[in-house]
């Protein structure tokens, strides 16, 4: 059994010696991000260093504009760092055009939102069957297949025809859970998954993902500002003004 | 995707409701435009059946018989030829003679006819035959022997009108080979005594001689190149005892390159044959640039309304689609994060422009049918009809596709992190 602190450790090292594990999942070197317009340089994220190996599942915290989102944007290739050096899954992406970012973004990677963002003019199975729409060769037949058995596995396959509006917020995240995981992403990230949730319901979907990390063995990198939330995660990274403090 | 993309678009139906309604509308403004200008355009291709060139038309205007009427009005003491006593008839048939005579003196003349409407004219003599109990329309000319020759008049079945008619128990008349489809179909109309029909205003006379089809001509299209193909028949009239009024028409063919000095001595020759009669000559080539201008000027004007609603149609479809992709950019950059690239987006947003479209164009494509279906626009052929269709629908989805281009491209510059937090 490996211990959450020995995985930590071990990341450190590989970052700290430079050499690739090829057990991590997110590799990020001396990463930087920063803002420019004509006047003003804001420096959103420093020297980040960090390995996050597969099968981890790992909170980020920081206070409001520390860069937790920022760096979460970056890792799923949302947003394109300043500098330094970003591998997923083995893959140095800093020189990915568009559509193999969108295809990596596609197959490697899962989202979930604080805000869900959910279409509300689609239905529940509708909206989980988005990430495959996008993905080449699957047929409709085998879309409804995919994100059935997604809403089952996030106990909501009674809610299939359900429009979002018609869902309680937890329902709703457990649909945007359920859409995350349809095209089996090696990678989950979660920002603020349960920020809109009572405590009832960030449980039960803190139980979801950790079940999904466990039997899956998905990696999960979350961003939360709930410490109770983050110590049940394996790590906790901590950021402050754009730098890893911990 | 298309499935995916019309769910969407149904789901949605409340806000592109209004984007239907203005591409429905803006299919009907297109249609009616599109629809005169391919009419025009269709029977501009087909022949007139006549030749214009080198066709003078002589105003006759008989200023004695005018006289006359108001002096009969106002005293009955002199006793002048009452219009219509044999007395004013052989005078009038003389005078007509006579004019004929004078201008055929003339070497540039080829041919000299007369006939009651000249083409060009905007006048029209309509009446109407028996189809098997429904009443077929058609126009109406009556036209001296000469004016097959004058016109160029191509004779297809039959003969044209001759001394062979002189004292005959039948009217001869000569009809075009549209009339002749309609009311005989396929077989020889020649011989044939088409009745007129039993009730209405044109009602058959007791006394009248039957009219008997002695030819059938390719066709006659007197308003010219844009006015539509309809039936067709002429009447003879002949210059003498029997002839009712003096035709308000003589046709004659010059030889090419004559000019209006010819026209002057024309005018001199014919006042000093006729005193009490005034003349005016017009080229038929002048006549057609009058009456194509007159066919012309709605279709113009229609075509340009159409293209300022089209402009304000354009612009208002650009801002409303931008407005939508404005509304949607936390949707478009949640579909970036589930691996949507930027051309997709790109087609998303077009592809949902033209579903909609296509909704908006189907009903309007339904309510034009039925003009057709139930013949409200009869005068327009089938094939006019669909070709219009077929163009507007082309012109509105590359509008609407224009339309949606820059707002679409707008959509792919959304930065999907951004557009994640955008509020």
């Amino acid at each position: 059994m490996v211990t959450s602190e020995e995985i930590s450790r071990t990341a450190k090292q590989s970052i700290a010696h430079g050499s690739p594990d090829a057990s991590d999942m997110i590799r990020m070197e001396g990463v930087e991000k920063v803002y420019r317009t004509d006047r003003i340089e804001t420096v959103a994220l420093s020297n980040i260093n960090l390995a996050i190996r597969k099968g981890e599942f790992i909170s980020i915290m920081g206070p409001s504009g520390s860069g937790k989102s920022t760096l979460l944007n970056i890792i799923g290739l949302l947003d394109a760092p300043s500098g330094g050096k970003v591998t997923i899954n083995g893959k140095h992406i800093s020189s990915y055009s568009d559509r193999n970012l969108a295809r990596v973004r596609n197959e490697e990677l899962g989202f979930i939102f604080q805000t869900f963002h959910l279409i509300n003019d689609l239905s529940v199975i509708d909206n989980v069957e988005i990430p495959l729409l996008y993905r080449k060769g699957s047929s409709g037949s085998e879309r409804r297949s995919l994100a059935l058995q997604a809403l089952e596995r996030v106990g909501l396959s009674a809610r299939v025809h359900h429009f979002p509006s018609q869902l309680s917020g937890g329902q709703q995240q457990r649909v945007a859970i359920a859409r995350a995981i349809v095209g089996n992403p090696k990678i989950l990230l979660a920002d603020e998954p349960t920020g809109n949730l009572d405590s009832q319901m960030g449980d039960e979907i803190m139980d979801v993902l950790k079940s999904l990390n466990q039997t899956e063995g998905t990696t999960i990198v979350m961003v939360t500002h709930d410490p109770r939330q983050a110590d049940k995660t394996e790590r906790i990274i901590r950021l402050f003004d754009g730098r890893q403090v911990d | 995707m298309i499935k995916h993309m019309i769910k969407l678009v149904w789901n949605r139906k409340r806000v592109n409701i209004l984007i239907m309604i203005e591409i429905f509308f803006s299919f009907i403004v297109l249609f009616a435009a599109i629809l005169g200008g391919v009419f025009y355009i269709d029977n501009y291709l087909k022949p007139i059946g006549f030749e214009y060139q080198n066709v003078w038309r002589i105003g006759i205007s008989d200023n004695q018989n005018r006289e006359e009427s108001v002096a009969s009005e106002t005293s009955r003491n002199n006793e002048p030829a009452q219009p219509g006593s044999p007395q004013a008839v052989n005078s009038k048939a003389e005078t007509v003679r006579q004019l004929a005579i004078a201008v055929r003196e003339f070497p540039e003349v080829e041919e000299v006819s007369f006939a009651t409407i000249a083409p060009y004219s905007n006048s029209t003599m309509e009446s109407a035959m028996d189809g098997d109990g429904v009443p077929i329309r058609f126009g109406v000319d009556i036209v001296s022997d000469d004016f097959q020759k004058a016109l160029g008049l191509q004779v297809v079945l039959g003969r044209w009108f001759s001394r062979e008619d002189d004292g005959q128990q039948y009217q001869p008349v000569v009809i075009n080979q549209l009339m002749a489809r309609e009311l005989f179909g396929d077989s020889d109309p020649i011989g044939k005594e088409p009745r007129r029909p039993k009730k209405g205003p044109d009602k058959e006379q007791s006394n009248e001689p039957p009219r008997r089809i002695v030819g059938v001509i390719s066709d006659f299209r007197k308003d010219g190149e844009y006015a539509a193909s309809e039936n067709f028949m002429f009447r003879r009239i002949t210059i003498d005892d029997k002839m009712e009024k003096t035709p308000n028409n003589m046709l004659i063919k010059v030889r090419p390159g004559a000019t209006a000095a010819l026209e002057e001595r024309l005018i001199k020759r014919l006042q000093n044959s006729a005193r009490n009669f005034s003349f005016e000559i017009e080229p038929l080539s002048k006549m057609r640039e009058e009456m194509n201008l007159i066919r012309l000027a709605p279709v113009i004007a229609g075509g340009l309304i159409a293209a300022f609603l089209m402009i304000m149609v354009a612009m208002g479809l650009t801002g409303v689609l931008w407005q939508n992709v404005t509304q949607r950019t936390r949707e478009i950059g949640l579909r970036r994060a589930k691996g949507a690239t930027k051309n997709k987006i790109y087609q998303q947003i077009l592809g949902e422009l033209v579903i909609i479209s296509t909704f908006g164009l189907a009903i309007g494509i339904i309510i034009v049918s039925q003009f057709q279906i139930l013949k409200v626009i009869d005068f327009i052929s089938l094939r006019v009809y669909v070709m219009s269709m077929i163009i507007s629908v082309i012109l509105i989805y590359a509008l609407t596709v224009l339309c949606g281009l820059y707002p679409s491209r707008m959509a792919t510059k959304i930065h999907p992190a951004e557009a994640l937090h955008y509020e």
